[in-house]
């Protein structure tokens, strides 16, 4: 019998902690100051921000991180209260929103792509909510769901505008996540932007296997990036969260890395959020991820958010140590590119 | 000679059958051919790793479900303990040890406290991606590169020299791993002992072996060869860690030892396949000459493990007492 309880002990405490760690027990979720809890959310005063991650955690060094310092930078601002919950399993995130939902949290701020049939779901059953759609194109409109969407063709066709005027093989390559729009976006900017600069290069496009671990798997990202390399390719785009992260992390440790062979990162500036690539991180293909969702989190504190679509920026991060190695005539080439996307007198002809 | 050809017509034909229409690839492009099989290797190194783990519990009666979880354990272990120790081949022994513990745990589980072995396995899994993601810390590099080493001679032979010969320690070191467990099983008296204790325990217990001891041993060494592979995804193929870095390929060894027929050569040639059609559904999004979209060549392995099941069935099957705690009668 003894033997039994040591055993249900461990398997408790196995429980305790993978709880802990996706941060859905309330002593793990980070909590900002003003508003001390969510217990009366309802009242008029008290201004509640819940964010749920999509299957990845808010330290992922990409786009849920990203999100999340956004949403808890606008709830301080506005002496709001702020939790998350991190998601483990897609089955769970009509459960995740319902524990904001039955607290009668103000705004409700949903990440990723894959969330946004639940988030709509969420929606017209709490229409006193606001929801917020990190990466969720809005095809009908709800009156309380805006969907924070990103050029992403702008972002990567900028970055593959830089990549064609440095390759000097004349072959890139890009490593992505799962095949679903936000990716797809990147991958054909890329290569839009890349034939734009060079129409000699060939660009490689391939998509992790479609799985649950899509954006979750450096090893297949390693594994892929080493091929492509292989192959001739000397700069590659890795764009897929962990998956895109093993491929630059990979790439950094190839002969020639910063010299001959580069990388370029994605989402985010991935020069301080995955430190090992800064061999050969020449520069990242960035979504506004953290100011988009700031600025839609004090949109709906003021009350002027409205429902439908919201348009954040893209573009390419800074070149950090690069700079010294992009020839100034390439960095102003694409800055002009850039800021034609910008203004629209450029468009990437990029279509789904 | 004759007799041994004879007794492996099939899988002699195959492995002919594969060495030529690689090479007339090898012929036709060479870095192309040469940088897919290095894929298919490495991605098949863990898989066959784990499905050794598998096989090896298996067969001696105890099923293994916490491979995920013993691989994932061991990476993180490998990986931060190259980190805080500044060594990597310290992280090597440190990953490996981490896989022996392991081990034991499934082994004083499953086999002492005659635990449900399914049971005991999912709490593995659980323990391991809570405890790996609480005590995961982002931003940390490994202190050196694994080394790829050459062997002599071998790694001159065009194509499978690169492939096979030239690489990182685990990789290297997986192919002898397949050929000792696979002689050990079939050719040894432990293995003999193993077998019999995996496919009826009570007679074998009758004939004077001692049934729990030989499964907690088997089951904590094979918890070893779970460190390898662990510590080969962090150290060698990703160079990194990341929460949940094993990806499911825990589970889906247990697809190859099944498909490999609970034979160690036979989950070799699986866990190439597996690795080989995963190059390949790459290398066609890559080269877009044949348009088949990537899902239907993803599908592949997994039809093929379906199909190879079906015509099987009845002449393959698990060991009898695979699953069942074993209790010394009187």
């Amino acid at each position: 019998m003894k033997r039994m309880r040591t055993l249900a002990g461990i398997s408790i405490l196995a429980l305790v902690l993978a709880a802990c760690s996706s941060g859905s027990s309330d002593t793990a979720a980070e909590e900002t100051a003003a508003a001390l809890d969510d217990s009366n959310c309802a009242a008029a005063e008290n201004f509640c921000v819940g964010l749920v991650t999509d299957i990845g955690k808010v330290d992922d060094k990409s786009f849920n991180q990203s999100a999340h310092e956004g949403a808890m930078a606008a709830a301080a601002e506005v002496g709001g209260f702020y939790k998350y919950i991190e998601t483990t399993d897609t089955k769970d995130y009509a459960a995740n929103m319902a524990q904001f939902t039955d607290k009668s949290y103000d705004v409700i701020v949903t990440v990723g792509f894959l969330m946004a049939e639940a988030t709509v779901t969420a929606a017209k059953a709490n229409p006193n909510t606001k929801f917020i759609g990190v990466d969720q194109f809005q095809g009908e409109e709800v009156a309380n769901v805006t969907g924070l969407i990103f050029p992403e063709d702008q972002a990567g066709f900028g970055a593959g505008y830089l990549a064609g005027l440095m390759t000097k093989t004349n072959k890139i390559g890009s490593v992505l996540g799962l095949e679903i729009a936000p990716v797809q976006l990147f991958a054909k900017g890329f290569e839009a932007g890349a034939k734009k600069s060079n129409p000699n290069v060939s660009v490689t496009t391939v998509y992790h296997p479609p799985a649950d671990n899509a954006f979750a798997d450096p090893v297949w990202g390693a594994a892929e990036a080493k091929k492509q390399l292989a192959q001739g390719a000397d700069i590659i785009f890795g764009a897929g969260g962990g998956t895109g992260n093993g491929a630059l992390i990979e790439i950094a440790k190839a002969e020639g890395a910063g010299t001959s062979i580069f990388c370029i990162g994605v989402d985010t500036d991935q020069w301080f959020t995955v430190p090992e690539a800064q061999p050969c991180l020449i520069t990242s293909a960035v979504k506004g991820l953290t100011e988009g969702t700031t600025d839609l989190v004090k949109k709906a504190f003021d009350g002027s958010i409205a429902g439908g679509n919201f348009v954040g920026s893209a573009g390419i991060s800074d070149y950090h140590d690069f700079a010294s190695v992009v020839p100034m005539d390439v960095q102003d080439k694409v800055a002009a590119e850039v800021a034609g996307l910008k203004d629209g007198s450029i468009k990437t002809g990029v279509t789904l | 000679m004759l007799d041994f050809i004879s007794e492996n017509r099939k899988p002699i034909i195959t492995l002919a059958l594969v060495t030529v229409v690689a090479y007339v690839f090898y012929f036709l492009d060479e870095i192309k051919t040469t940088s897919v099989l290095v894929f298919g290797w490495g991605y098949a190194v863990p898989l066959v790793l784990a499905a050794m783990v598998g096989i090896i519990g298996e067969r001696t009666g105890v099923v293994n479900i916490g491979i995920e979880g013993q691989m994932l354990m061991s990476a993180f272990a490998s990986f931060f303990g190259s980190v805080i120790t500044g060594n990597i081949y310290l992280g090597m022994v440190i990953g490996i040890s981490a896989g022996l513990v392991m081990g034991a745990f499934l082994a004083v589980a499953a086999v002492k406290w005659e635990m449900d072995q399914i049971i005991a396995g999912v709490v593995i899994n659980i323990v391991a991606a809570g405890l790996t993601s609480f005590f995961y810390a982002p931003g940390k590099t490994l202190p050196q590169l694994m080394p790829v080493v050459s062997i002599p001679i071998l790694s001159d032979i065009p194509l499978i020299g690169p492939v096979f010969f030239r690489n990182g320690l685990f990789a290297l070191a997986t192919l002898f791993i397949v050929l000792a467990v696979n002689y050990a099983i079939f050719k040894t008296r432990w293995g003999l002992r193993s077998r019999s204790v995996g496919e009826y325990p009570s007679a074998a217990d009758a004939a004077g072996i001692n049934v729990l001891r030989i499964r907690m041993v088997n089951v904590t060494l094979a918890g070893a060869l779970a460190g390898c592979a662990g510590a080969f995804l962090a150290l060698e193929a990703a160079g990194t860690f990341a929460r949940g870095l094993t990806a499911g390929r825990g589970f889906l060894a247990l697809a190859i030892m099944i498909f490999g027929a609970w034979n160690p050569m036979g989950a070799l040639a699986a866990a190439l396949f597996f690795g080989l059609s995963t190059a390949i559904a790459s290398q066609l999004q890559a080269d877009e000459v044949i348009n088949i979209p990537q899902q239907f060549v993803n599908l592949l392995p997994f039809v093929m493990t379906l199909v190879v099941l079906a015509i099987a069935v009845g002449r393959v099957r698990p060991p009898a007492a695979a699953g069942q705690p074993y209790t010394k009668e009187g």
